[in-house]
Parts: C-alpha cells; structure tokens; sequence
C-alpha cells in the first residue's frame, strides 16, 4: 500500500501544479484585480489601489463596453438559434439512413479543424467579396440586382456577415455532439413508434426531443462557452481598429489591457472586471439551464 | 466503426421508396458541403494566379498559367517559413508533454481511490468550461516577473497547461475501460505498479493517446488568443497571428496571391491529418467529456 501512494503522489503531482498555477492562481488573482486599479498587469499587489465596485460601474457607465456585451448577446441568442436548429436538422438527416455518412459528417466539422484565421480569410476576400465574391455572383446570376451590389464587409451588414460565417463553422461541432446523442438512444423505442404509427416527424418530436435533454444541456453550456471567448473573427473582421459592429467582450479587455489601437491608457483592473463578468455569465448560463432540463432519471 | 458501415452499406439494397423521401436531405447537405468546397477551391485556385487576375475575379480561368512562385514568395518572404516553424515547435512540444504529464494522472485517478481523487477529477472539468479571459491577466503577470515574455517557452508552458484538463479527463475514461486482469497478472509476476503502468498500460492505452495528441496538437496548431498575447514578437508568432499580420502588410503590398498561398500553407497540415485520420479526430470530440 506504501507504495502506491508514493505512486498516487509521483503521478498526480504534475498535473496538480499544472492546476494550481494556470487556473487556481489566476483565478483567484483577477477576481482580487477587478476590485482594485493599477497601471500595468505585473504590478505588485503593495502598488494596487483598492476602488471596490469601482471598475464594475465605471464598465456600466463605458458605451463601448455596453456595445460589445450587445453584440456577444445578439451573436449568443440569433446565432445560437441558427447554430442548433442546423447542427440539429443535419444530425437528424444524417440518422434517418442517409448514404455516405461518414463523407457528409466529416466534411461539415472541417471548419472547425482549419484556422480560424484562415477561414475567416475565405469568408471576406470571396464570399463576401463586393466585386467577384460567391454571394454577389450567385444574386448576379439570379438576377437580384438588389442583394448584388450589398457590401456586406461594411455598415450595419458587417455584424450579420460576422455571424453567418462565425455561425456556420460552428455548426459541425454541435451537430457531433448531437449525433452522438441520438446514437445512443435505443432503438426499439422508435420500432414501437412505428409499429404504433407515427411518422418521422412525430418520433422526432415525441421521442427524440424529450431524450435529448442532456445533450441540450451540454450544448447551451459549450456554445455559451464559445460565445464568451469571442474573439478571433471580431479581429478578422476589423482587423485595424475594433468597430462597435464587431466589438465583443474580450476584444474590449484586449483593447484596454494589452492594445496598442490608440488608446494611451492601459487598465487591468477594468480588464480583470470584464472577465470576471464573462466568467459570471457563463455561470449564470449554465445554473439557468441545469434548472430548466433537469434531469428526469431516465435509464436506458 | 468503417468497417461495419460498409457492411451494412453492402445489405442495404437500393430502394427507390426509401431513397425519394431522403432527396430534401440530400439537397441540404449537398448545397451546405457544396458552398465550403467550392470556397476552398476559389482559395486554392486564387492561391495559383496573379494578383490583377484575382481582382477581377478570373480566378478560375488561369488565362497566364499556373503560379506556383506565390508559394516561394509566402514562404520566404512574408515570414511565413517561421511562423510555420514556430507552430510546429509548439503544436508537438505542446502534445507530446501534455501527455507526458496528463497519461500518469489520468491513471491514477482512474485506477486508485484515494482521498481528493474526486475533488482533483471535478477540478479538471471546471478547469475546462473557465473563458481563458479570466485567467490570462494573472498569467502574463507571472511571465513577465519570470522574464519569460518574449520567449517561445513561455507558450510551450502554456499550452501544456491549456491541455491538460482535457487530455486527463479524456484519458481518465479511457483507463476506466481497460480490464484490471492486466495489472493483476503483472503483479503475480512482480511487476511494480509504476512499472506496469509505463510498461504495460500506457502502451494498452495508445489508440486514445493518438485521438487525444491529435485533438491537442490542431488546437495549438489552430490557436490564437495566447498566441497573440505572449508571442506577440514576429520571431515568436504561430500561424494564426502570423497569417493575419502578412494580411495587414499586403494591404500595402497588393501581392493577393501570395496572401492565398501563404492561407493554404496554414490550412494544409491540419487539413491532411483531418483526410487521414477524421474517424479519430471525430471520436476524440465526442467522447471526452461530453457525457450528455
């Protein structure tokens, strides 16, 4: 037994570490900046000035902060609603004995395998694109004339841009996480359906749906979690200075923190307030949905 | 898994009936799939021809040839060379040490009860869902105290830290799966059980080593936020930031060509390891964690 636990400790004990320095401590130490106000992220806490709920109001009072939580709350709820009902729709096909299913399923993931940066490249210099882009093509070809000339890389169009391609690489994530779901719901229930009469649609509302709670619940969680750290494709989409069209949350704290976009002041301890706020939501999120698809116990 | 689609393939016979209700879903999947192919292939077709062919958009005709100097020019002389390097550096130290460090652990909380096991394990899986903005101030406070910003090991550090929660939790199931009879037998033997986990388990435990290092290694590959923060020096960059500061510079330059190549460059290595091994990649989503 002596022996097993010098092995417990050996075997533990790096990953522990691991633990305690790259989440515990900071964790602990931006929770302490937010309530305090210093000149620059290193300084020693002897030097921190101590504004209580300060920097939180002053957040409140800031219109591009305000802005920025609009934007990653308008990307959160319209994108969210996109993001599953395709990542659902496509799980669903893909069960119902479609052909080639592997094929189909491994090329609708493959955005999420290719850098970011890259993709959010392909998506402005030719979906997107004014003059020769997919999008004005295809309205070209149909005649829209209308839809054609739209710039969709600038003015108000620039969000909804944004969402569509953050939203449509986002999709074969979710719609794995559904798969895998759907698979492991046993399959005399839907036997029984049919034997019983219903058709496909009402086996997907009586028995798909309700069994999929769990797995809705995993998925709001993630897709919060994504949501909150948006970052890459609001750079890519403004990539000199941050435009309040595009503005998150973290680009905000980027900005104030670690920019260099003109802003002369640098406030970690505004920073740190802004990710406890993110950390808050994704709390917030995940206790709301834990309340509304708890868990009947169902076995099976 | 392959293998037994195909099988099944084999038995299901074509019928008609059945096929026409299934069109609606065809026709959706084709125009999704169909709308990224195509968009790869206008990138991959771009990346091969001049910039002026670009801007009028006659990418496709390639009326003066094939380009293939937009590759050596993204290479060499828009620094993609290092950034690709820095990436690869990353991306492998990072997976290999992640392992090194999350298999034992993995293991052991698996294998042995022990007093914090469950608070250690339920650690990890907070650790997961925390937005990195909330721990990264703290994080470059601690590397510029270290005088460690502005050095390639300071992001080695931190992606292994990244990963960790990850690969252990993962790993974590997978031990649980493996029969004890193994180290039972090593045992009678007198196998010591460090021993037996270097020897015996964790070679039992390579197909979900390889789905995890895989999964590990396109994320730092893919990775950005830390990347920008801590190898914000162009010696330093990954590919990420990388790609994106040659796309600044050739606003100024015009060279669009050699933008596309240098976004084809990026996007192969993680593109090909998704071609050879997509099974794993997608069972690795699938199946650390998510529990439903």
């Amino acid at each position: 037994m002596k022996k097993n636990k010098t092995m417990i400790i050996c075997f533990t004990l790096p990953a522990i570490i691991v633990f305690l320095v790259m989440f515990l401590y900071p964790v602990i130490r931006t929770t302490m900046m937010s309530f305090f106000s210093m000149t620059s992220v290193s300084d020693p806490m002897s030097t921190w000035e101590f504004v209580g709920f300060g920097n939180y109001s002053e957040l409140m009072k800031t219109s591009i902060f305000m802005t920025s939580m609009k934007n990653m709350l308008k990307i959160w709820f319209i994108g969210g609603i996109g993001v599953i009902f395709f990542a659902l729709l496509f799980s669903v096909i893909l069960t119902n004995g479609v052909r080639a299913k592997s094929f189909w399923r491994a090329l609708i993931y493959l955005p999420n395998i290719i850098s970011a940066v890259a993709f959010a490249n392909m998506w402005i210099y030719y979906i997107f694109q004014k003059r020769f882009g997919m999008l004005h093509n295809i309205f070209a070809a149909l005649g829209l004339d209308k839809l054609a000339r739209t710039d969709y890389m600038n003015g108000d169009m620039k969000f909804w841009s944004l969402l569509i391609a953050f939203c449509f690489g986002s999709v074969g994530y979710f719609m794995l996480i559904f798969l895998s779901g759907i698979e492991r719901l046993p399959q005399d229930y839907y036997e029984a359906a049919t034997i019983d009469g219903a058709n496909k649609v009402q086996q997907f509302f009586r028995i798909t749906l309700p069994l999929l709670k769990g797995v809705f619940k995993t998925v709001l969680t993630f897709w919060t979690v994504s949501v909150v750290g948006f970052f890459v494709w609001s750079q890519m989409w403004s990539p000199n200075n941050s435009e309040s069209q595009t503005i998150t949350p973290v680009v905000y704290m980027y900005n104030i923190v670690f920019g260099n976009t003109g802003m002369s002041e640098r406030m970690p301890g505004k920073g740190a307030a802004v990710g406890i706020l993110m950390a808050l939501v994704v709390l917030i999120i995940f206790f709301l949905v834990n309340r509304l698809f708890r868990e009947d116990d169902l076995e099976f | 898994m392959a293998k037994k689609e195909k099988e099944k393939k084999v038995r299901d016979p074509f019928n008609p009936k059945r096929e026409a209700k299934l069109i609606p879903g065809y026709v959706l999947l084709i125009i999704w799939v169909g709308f990224t192919i195509l968009a790869l292939l206008w990138i991959l077709a771009a990346s091969f021809s001049t910039s002026p062919e670009i801007m009028k958009g006659e990418t496709m005709k390639f009326a003066t040839g094939l380009h293939p100097e937009n590759y050596a020019a993204a290479w060499t002389s828009n620094n993609i060379k290092v950034f690709f390097m820095n990436s690869a550096i990353y991306a492998v130290l990072g997976t290999v040490f992640t392992i090194l460090i999350s298999a034992p652990c993995a293991y052991v909380l698996a294998r042995f009860t022990f007093l914090g096991n469950k608070v250690i394990s339920s650690g990890f899986i907070v650790a997961m869902s925390i937005p990195q903005i909330m721990i990264v101030l703290p994080l470059f406070g601690l590397a510029t105290k270290a005088h460690m910003t502005g050095t390639k090991l300071i992001l080695i550090l931190l992606y292994i830290g990244m990963q960790v929660p990850f690969t252990t939790t993962f790993l974590m199931t997978f031990f649980a799966n493996l029969s004890r009879t193994y180290e039972e037998a090593a045992a009678i033997d007198g196998c010591s059980p460090m021993k037996t986990f270097w020897k015996i388990m964790l070679p039992l435990a390579q197909p979900g080593i390889v789905t995890v290092g895989i999964f590990n290694f396109m994320n730092i590959w893919n990775e950005y936020f830390i990347s920008l923060i801590f190898g914000a020096t162009e010696k330093n960059m990954s590919v990420g930031p990388g790609l994106k500061s040659v796309l600044t510079s050739m606003q100024y330059t015009g060279n669009w060509g050699g933008l596309f190549a240098a976004v084809i460059i990026v996007f192969l290595p993680t593109f090909i390891i998704y071609i050879v091994l997509s099974e794993k990649i997608i069972a690795g989503v699938t199946g650390g964690g998510i529990k439903g």
